[in-house]
């Protein structure tokens, strides 16, 4: 059995082409993976972290933090900001040397496994879960001398929920002793976690050092892209706004507004056009923000388009949001006749009825109920008929 | 010389039609991939160009393909990562990891399958050690050492993506999304799913890492263009080894396609729906027809093999039934109509079924109980009827309440249909109310 293997991925024969023209470049450092320096419009944030860090260092004491925010608002980028800052300030023996430790709870397949990794990270050893834990409990609880601080970085914590809340209990209750030295900081999506999901003991011990990460506005939005673009000009003014705006509107995600911008790069370039503007910018959006429905029921074939309509006859007629698959059968039967279509038989209607709840135009019961299988349409009664008028 | 061509150009007919055989259902079965996509070369060439993109520069992406099925997905991805392996500089740069929902149905099995395709250095053979949390910790592991410029790019392709979404956290989907959004070993998640409300399955913080990219493959097919298509999937190329023959089976083809019931039946088939497999199933139908005493497919053919497509399962299941089970099923029918689709037990049906009799002075059909019983419990398991509520145990047999599976149009054309269907039965259906 392979014991000490490294984990490695074969590397290429041929290096990697680098970016020839400004578009191109412009969309590699477009790429969310390039992480700028230092991340704009989050100086505040990064300054709280930091003092709360940096203290925590120098004093030799504990602490916990809880920071949340919806996805893409730059908490972990922030975090690993703060700490590349650390271990440079403490690289030039401005402050004490210091651990940093990074888990994830989403990159484990149980909670009790963050305890290994953390032993793992700490000391380079490998145990169960179980033994980590004990191993982990005597470190933290006994005093040594020329002890570093460790700051643990826990990333996705609601996956770290069990029924007992051992495993977060453990990761509040360790800084809290009085050799142990732990900083932690600890991310999540929903503001109210700690009220939600922890029972008061945990709660408790995670303190009320909060911090919010509000999502991004369209102006952040834009001087994050412009940051990024780095004066490489590739871009119209007008375009970037929109982009921006559009999704400061729907999510202040900045990864989807990086993503949009990327695929607008790649329109452009089809188009031949030096710049990418508003034009560009307008199809990148459409695609990814637009719904396919309409599209897939006007694509359809006639049979199916006419079972949709079926459905919707027979919605009116019961005046309910729900019919067997035998009454909306009738409604269709006599579809086909005012339309001049020979009608078909049960079986093919079931398959035709099969087909559009397999790309979830209609929501179906499961199909061994035949023809006593309750439908109801997954789009709203509008869009389809939107559709089915359009051509 | 002269002599091998002259015998190359003629072949005996068997032969031809081997050939012939051979080639075609080469191409309808074995879902040949063709020389040239129709249709959806905008959609081909957005992916070759992601692709090509992840091959050459080591930029990590992620995109969906959704379609309906049967639209060709699997298709247009076998023939981009054809275009793209014919570019040398691709060729040694690729490594590919093949995923099926259906196959992988927990993440540690599809862990252990990405570890095996990669020959991770945790690999003996095709044996993958260590456990679940080892095997993922040594995979991130792995894509985190790399870096865009030096290490092989990776394409990932989830074939039905949506039952990935159903896994535990959705652990395996927030990983791969996350390497390709973060500076390690480039990849590319290529997923295909026939939902087109795939998004709304993934977690928050999953959807946040996916790139958005969605290429759809929805045709907008004519029904010309599906009668050009269907000539073309007949016709022969022109390395056929015999020509004559190839030419004289084109041909035959092409009269085959302008034929005005042929058409008719092609546009009832392209009504019911536009996906490439029920249109294969149907040509591979005609294509059994062909043989040495039958050697092209006629218009008959064309059209016993759309009856055979279309045919109604229960209509003719109901062709098979003995004389008193088809009482029984009249009897319900009726009862459906009295008490607008309530569910009945046997007692209600045997009754109904004694008032058709008492009205009848030769009494041909005067069976036990215990034979109606028989009949019934058969038509159950057959499943034309079904209990309302799966409590079987509960209550007796004679008391259960069950329901019709039947539509009373699938009745009443079988009854038609039926073999010898004596007169007065008949009657007694169509009459309404008993």
């Amino acid at each position: 059995t392979p014991r000490h293997a490294t984990p490695s991925i074969p590397s290429r024969s041929l290096p990697a082409r680098q970016p020839a023209n400004v578009l191109e470049e412009a969309r590699e450092r477009l790429h969310v993976s390039s992480v700028p320096e230092s991340l704009p419009c989050r100086e505040q944030e990064f300054q709280d972290i930091y003092s709360f860090v940096e203290s925590r260092i120098i004093d030799g004491t504990g602490g916990c933090m809880y920071i949340s925010g919806v996805p893409g608002t730059g908490k972990t980028a922030t975090v690993h900001e703060v700490m590349r800052c650390l271990q440079r300030a403490a690289d030039e023996d401005e402050i004490p040397p210091f651990h940093f430790i990074e888990i994830n709870g989403m990159k484990m397949t149980d909670p009790h496994q963050a305890y290994v990794q953390v032993l793992q990270k700490l000391t380079g050893q490998k145990a169960t879960a179980d033994h980590a834990a004990a191993l982990l409990e005597k470190r933290f609880d006994n005093p040594a001398p020329r002890k570093e601080t460790t700051v643990l970085l826990v990333d996705e914590l609601d996956l770290l929920w069990t029924r007992k809340q051992n495993v977060m209990y453990n990761l509040f209750d360790w800084p809290t002793r009085r050799h142990a030295r732990l900083v932690v900081l600890t991310i999540a999506n929903t503001m109210d976690l700690p009220e939600r999901i922890m029972i008061n003991r945990v709660a408790s011990r995670l303190g009320l050092t909060r911090m919010s990460f509000q999502p991004y506005s369209f102006k952040q939005l834009q001087q994050i892209i412009m940051s990024r673009l780095n004066k490489a000009k590739a871009f119209e003014e007008d375009a970037l706004q929109l982009v921006s705006r559009k999704v400061a509107a729907l999510s202040g995600d900045a990864r989807r507004c990086l993503d949009i911008c990327r695929r607008a790069t790649e329109i452009c370039e089809h188009s031949a056009t030096g710049l990418v503007g508003m034009s560009h910018v307008m199809e990148a959006l459409n695609e990814m923000f637009s719904s396919s429905y309409i599209m897939a029921i006007k694509c359809a074939s006639v049979q199916e388009q006419l079972f949709l309509r079926a459905v919707i006859a027979e919605f009116r007629r019961l005046g309910l949001e729900e019919a067997t698959f035998q009454q909306v059968f009738v409604q269709h039967q006599a579809l086909c006749r005012v339309e001049g279509l020979k009608p078909i038989s049960v079986s093919e209607g079931l398959a035709v009825c099969q087909r559009l709840g397999a790309c979830r135009l209609l929501l179906l019961e499961p199909s061994h109920l035949g023809v006593m299988q309750r439908i109801r349409l997954n789009v709203s009664q509008d869009d389809v008929l939107y559709a089915l008028k359009a051509d | 010389m002269s002599k091998r061509k002259v015998k190359n150009d003629h072949m005996p007919v068997g032969e031809c039609i081997t050939q012939v055989q051979k080639i075609l259902r080469e191409r309808l079965c074995h879902q040949q991939l063709p020389q040239k996509l129709v249709g959806v070369e905008a959609q081909h060439k957005h992916l070759l160009e992601l692709l090509k993109r992840t091959a050459i520069h080591g930029e990590s992406n992620s995109v969906l393909i959704v379609g309906p099925r049967g639209a060709g997905k699997t298709m247009l991805l076998k023939c981009v990562l054809r275009d793209l392996l014919e570019e040398k500089e691709v060729q040694k740069n690729l490594l590919q990891v093949y995923l099926n929902g259906l196959l992988q149905t927990d993440d540690r099995i599809a862990l252990k399958e990405i570890t095996r395709q990669l020959h991770l250095e945790n690999v003996v053979g095709d044996r993958v050690f260590g456990s679940f949390a080892e095997n993922l910790a040594f995979l991130l592991d792995a894509l985190k050492k790399g870096d865009r410029s030096s290490s092989c790019p990776v394409l990932f392709i989830l074939d039905e993506f949506d039952l990935f979404a159903h896994h535990k956290n959705q652990t395996l989907l927030y990983n791969l999304f996350d390497v390709s959004q973060s500076a390690q070993a480039p990849i590319a998640v290529v997923g295909l799913t026939c939902r087109l409300d795939v998004l709304e399955l993934l977690e928050k913080r999953v959807k946040s890492r996916f790139s958005h990219r969605q290429i759809h493959l929805l045709s907008s097919l004519t029904f010309s263009q599906y009668l050009d298509q269907v000539q073309a999937q007949l016709s022969l190329a022109h390395d056929f080894p015999d020509t004559k023959f190839a030419e004289d089976w084109n041909a035959g083809i092409k009269t085959l396609c302008e034929d005005k019931s042929v058409e008719e039946v092609l546009q009832k088939h392209f009504n019911s729906s536009k996906d490439f497999r029920s249109k294969h199933m149907l040509l591979m139908l005609c294509l059994s027809r062909v043989s040495v005493a039958n050697p092209a497919i006629k218009p008959a053919d064309v059209l016993e093999a759309s009856r055979l497509c279309l045919a109604d399962a229960k209509a003719n299941m109901l062709h098979g039934l003995s004389i008193l089970e088809l009482c029984l099923i009249i009897a319900m029918k009726h009862l459906n109509d009295i008490y607008e689709g309530e569910p009945f037990n046997l007692q209600m049906v045997h009754n109904e079924f004694k008032k058709f009799l008492q009205r009848k002075s030769n009494s041909m059909y005067n069976y036990d109980q215990p034979v109606v019983m028989k009949a019934f419990e058969h038509l159950q398991q057959l499943e034309l009827i079904r209990p309302v509520d799966g409590s079987l145990a509960k209550t007796q047999r004679e008391y259960q309440l069950m329901r019709l599976m039947l539509d009373h149009s699938q009745i009443m054309e079988s009854l038609q249909k039926y073999p010898q269907c004596p007169t007065d039965v008949k009657q007694w259906a169509m009459s309404a109310f008993g």
